[in-house]
This record gives structure tokens, sequence and C-alpha cells, in this order.
């Protein structure tokens, strides 16, 4: 008696602490949603003092509408345009690599694979201001190319590639080859198809990264033509301290497309993140 | 021939993108630029721009804000990621759910989180204050003041960081095979003795990859000290890598700004060094069982 009594408590407590965990982990997140349906003034009102409103929605879209006007169309299309360029040379160059780690022996290939994953090692925002620098020095400041060439090749995508490569049987390239495919061909018609669960979890991984990504657009293109989603609302929250609702409906907006993806991909995202095959 | 061709594009990109920078920041951190007279010169000063850095207060105060963060947030971050993994790992019929749900901040981007943290902490205006005060807790500066405006940066990093690492920990979580804990508890072991001898044994590649990777990130943390607080209130949160970007960005020093940025990697690097040595050699000297 006094056993399950126990046995009951512990999961009551499991549930309590799950439960604060879980407000806390939401509740940035819901009024920030909440708040963006609001006229700015009924934000303020909901919070001082502060009453069940505050965490209700409103039927505003006045937000919605002002953040397109202030330029924020321009920048998710560029965000858009960067983030897809990414992805699909990202996954061609890196895809490459991987292969040819895969498939071949060659000289220096465990040095490179090596510097392969230092480089992933290497925070991207600790290399930043070097690489502003040299952006200046061969010209491609404040140009599309700074936003996405740098950002193409990736140490993680290609160790995740080069796994999946190992797992394809010889004896399938090997017929292939027999057959008078080229090494191009064994690539693009056989592994590369074979390959679309890592394909997703790698695409989605660089589409994150592009997304997401700040400090680099914020000064490697700082014209305002060229800002990229996470700039612009770096912009609104100084420019439009006061205006909270702009701020939210911005936020609201450039959080809700990763969000979609990696929740309809989550499987594939948690294996490439974490490299475990989830079941 | 051919492994090479595959190979060319992304190593290029890796060479000139990712590893040749470090260089140049040290090289250019060798570097005095002048601007007399409007025109640009460059002076190759060897260490001067170190030698600078020894004698200035800013960047001392700067080197112990950077130490002490490292020392709370990445512990704090390890804890919690792996108590919440362990919390997930337990059986219920909304599991699939509440884990979903707690992964969450994942998807929110940095300056998004930041931002709403931001307007949530505001100390007029903002929801915690009204939250605390219907507990009868007067309303608090946060990031206004010198004294907590870290740890509310702490805290934003924290909610943002704890699901991702927790990924990681679940997964290596998932992959302990059952028949040790059923091992375990035929030898009578109690739930804490199976966190011991079991759990942690067996997780350890995985925490000391997160505890790692985690450091590293947090080294290069300055997004919301970028958008929030500039390093403020009386440099209070104004770490390395933001009092870098700031010499640079602000002050056109670039000297200074990439000294202290070699400083910051080199620290990064032997912190990582002595992580991974102490760490994984305890990892042999444990068995199981």
């Amino acid at each position: 008696m006094i056993m399950h009594f126990k046995r009951q408590w512990s999961v009551y407590l499991w549930y309590l602490v799950i439960f604060v965990g879980l407000i806390i982990t939401i509740l940035p997140f819901w009024w920030g949603v909440a708040a963006s349906f609001k006229s700015n003034s009924d934000i303020f009102r909901d919070l001082a003092p502060i009453n069940i409103r505050a965490f209700l929605p409103g039927f505003s879209l006045e937000s919605y509408f002002a953040i397109f006007e202030n330029d924020f169309g321009r920048s998710m299309l560029n965000t858009f345009f960067v983030s897809i360029t990414s992805v699909a040379g990202g996954l061609i160059i890196n895809s490459m690599a991987g292969f040819a780690f895969a498939q071949f022996r060659f000289k220096g290939d465990n040095i490179i694979f090596g510097f392969v994953l230092l480089s992933f090692a290497v925070p991207a925002d600790a290399i930043a201001i070097p690489l502003f620098k040299m952006m200046r020095q061969i010209g491609w400041f404040d140009t599309f190319y700074a936003l996405i060439i740098p950002m193409l090749a990736n140490g993680l995508i290609i160790f995740l590639y080069r796994q999946f490569f190992l797992g394809i049987p010889k004896e399938l390239i090997e017929a292939a080859r027999v057959d008078g495919l080229s090494w191009f061909g064994v690539f693009w018609r056989i592994c590369l198809p074979l390959s679309v669960p890592v394909t997703l979890g790698a695409g989605l991984l660089l589409f994150v990264f592009q997304w997401e990504s700040y400090l680099w657009p914020l000064i490697a293109a700082p014209s305002p033509e060229l800002h990229l989603i996470q700039v612009t609302l770096g912009r609104f929250s100084t420019e439009y301290e006061m205006i909270w609702n702009q701020q939210f409906a911005a936020s609201s907006i450039a959080g809700f497309l990763p969000l979609v993806f990696i929740y309809m991909f989550q499987k594939q995202f948690v294996s490439a993140l974490t490299g475990v095959e989830q079941k | 021939m051919v492994p090479y061709l595959f190979l060319a594009p992304a190593l290029v990109g890796t060479i000139a993108f990712k590893l040749y920078p470090i260089f140049i920041g040290f090289w250019e951190s060798l570097i005095y630029t002048s601007f007399s007279g409007g025109a640009e010169k460059r002076i190759f000063v060897w260490f001067e721009n170190y030698q600078y850095l020894f004698d200035d207060k800013i960047f001392w105060k700067s080197l112990e804000i950077t130490a002490f963060l490292t020392i709370i947030i990445n512990p704090l971050q390890i804890a919690m990621s792996l108590g919440l993994a362990l919390l997930l790992m337990r059986k219920s019929k909304f599991i699939r759910v509440i884990r979903s749900l707690y992964l969450l901040p994942i998807g929110i981007a940095l300056p998004i989180a930041t931002i709403i943290w931001g307007l949530m902490l505001d100390p007029n205006q903002g929801l915690i204050n009204g939250l605390i005060g219907v507990f009868g807790i007067p309303p608090q500066p946060f990031l206004v003041s010198e004294n907590q405006a870290l740890w509310c940066i702490i805290a934003i990093a924290t909610w943002k960081g704890v699901a991702f690492w927790m990924l990681f920990l679940l997964a290596g979580l998932e992959d302990i095979p059952k028949q040790y804990y059923e091992a375990a508890e035929i030898d009578g072991a109690t739930p804490f003795q199976k966190f011991r001898y079991v759990t942690i044994p067996q997780l350890k590649r995985t925490i000391l990859f997160v505890f790692v990777a985690d450091t590293a990130a947090n080294f290069v943390l300055m997004v919301p000290m970028i958008i929030l607080t500039k390093g403020g209130p009386l440099q209070s949160t104004n770490v390395l890598i933001y009092e870098g970007y700031r010499s640079g960005f602000y002050y056109q020093d670039w000297g200074r700004s990439l000294s202290i940025i070699t400083i910051l990697t080199v620290i990064t690097l032997i912190v990582i060094g002595l992580q991974l040595l102490f760490l994984s050699e305890k990892n042999e000297g444990i068995k199981v069982k």
C-alpha cells in the first residue's frame, strides 16, 4: 500500500516538473505569438497590471501589415534566396566530398579528413571578423557572394555523407563500373539517389544554419537591400524599440518556417544532428 | 586524380573560408593601421597590439567576465540538459508530445529568442516583472542592472541551449542497451546506483562531446550582447568576443580586435584540450560493475 502510494507520488512529481519546464519553454513563444496579433497599446494594457488577457491572442493583423511596409518582405526574399542556394550548393559539394572519402583511398586522405573535422570544430563566429577582412580584400564584401559561398563547405555535412556512403555495398558500385559507368555516374545515378534520408537531414541543417545566421550577414552585407531576416529583426528591436507588436510579428514569421520544417522532418533532423538513427 | 576532383570544391571552401581566416586573424593582429591624413597606413608591429592589451583594464575585465560566464553557463547547461533528458526517458502516454514541445527552442533562432526575452525582461512593462509582482516580488531591473544583466543573458542562452544539447544526450541514453539496466536490477541496484554505474559510464562519450561543443559555442556567445546590452551596463556583459567585435566594428581598431579574437581562440583551444585530456582519461578508469 505504501509502496503504491510512493510510486504514485513520484509520477505526480514527474508530471509537475515536466509541466513547469514546459511552461518555461513555451511561455516566451506563446506570449510572443499572442501579442503579435494585438495593437501596441493593447499589449501594454494587458501587462500593467498583468492579467490573463496577456496570454490570449488578439485579432489584429495591423503589426503584420506594418512590418511588410518596413521592408520585411525584402529581407524574407533575400533569406529564401540565400538559404535555397546554400542548401543546393552545400548538398552538392559536401556530398561529393563525402563520396570521395568513402569510396577512395588516396594520398593524404586521413590528413585531409582530419582537417575537415577540425574545420567543423571551429565556431563560425570566431572566424567571422577575419573572414570579413578577407571579403573586403577579394571584393565580395556587401554582396550575395559573401553571404553564400563561405557557408557552403561544411565538415558536418561531409561527415554525414561519408558515413552514409560507407554503407553502400561495394558490389553495387563495382557492378556499375564494370557496366561502364563513370565515377561521376556512380555518384550521381547510384549513390545520390540512395541517400534521400541523409540529404533530407543535411539539407534541413544547412537551411536552418542559413535561416538563423545573424552575425555573419550583419557584418558581411550591411546594405539594407541585402539584409537577411535575422538582421532585419535585430534592427527592428533597436529602431522600433517601443513598437512591440511589430517585433513580435517579425519574430513570429521568422521563427515559423524553421519550426515547421524541423517538426515535419524531426526524425531526419535529429538523426543528422546526433548521428543516431531514430526509431 | 578522380578522388581529388570530387573533393576539390568542398576542400577549397573549407581551407579558404574556415581554416585560412584563422591565420589571417593572427597575421592581422600583428599589424597596426593608422589613418593619419586620411590615408590608411599599415605597419607591422609584431606583438605590440598584445602588449597594449596587457595594460588594458577593459580587456582584463572582459577576460574576467568571460571566465565567470564559462564557469557558470557550461556546467549549468549540461546539468539541466542531462536532467531533462533523464526526465524525458520516462514512459508516459504523452511522452512523444512532451518531447516535441521541449524541442521548440531549437527551432527559434537566437536573435528571436533574444528579442522576445528582452521584451519579457523589460523593467517597466515586461511580462516577468508582471508575473513576479503577482507573488509580491518588487519589479527587478534585469538587463539594465550591472548585477543582473549577465544572469539574464545566461538565462536566455540556457533557454535556447538546453533543448539542443538535450537532444544529443537523449539520443545517447536511448542507445544504452536495456539489458544493462535489467542486469543491474537483478543485482539489486538502487536507481542512483543504476545512474552512477550504468548511465554515466555509458553516456560518458556523449557528455564529453556535448560539454566540449557547448563550451566552444558559449565562448562566442554574443548575439544577446549585440541586440540587448551592448556589453553593458558598466561592461558587465562585455565578454571577450563582444569586446573584439566592438573594437573592430565600432572603433575600427582591427589590430586590437584581432588580437582579442586570437587570444580567445587560443583560450578556447586550451580549455577544450584540457576537457578532452582529463575527461576522456577518466573514461577508461570507470568500469561497469
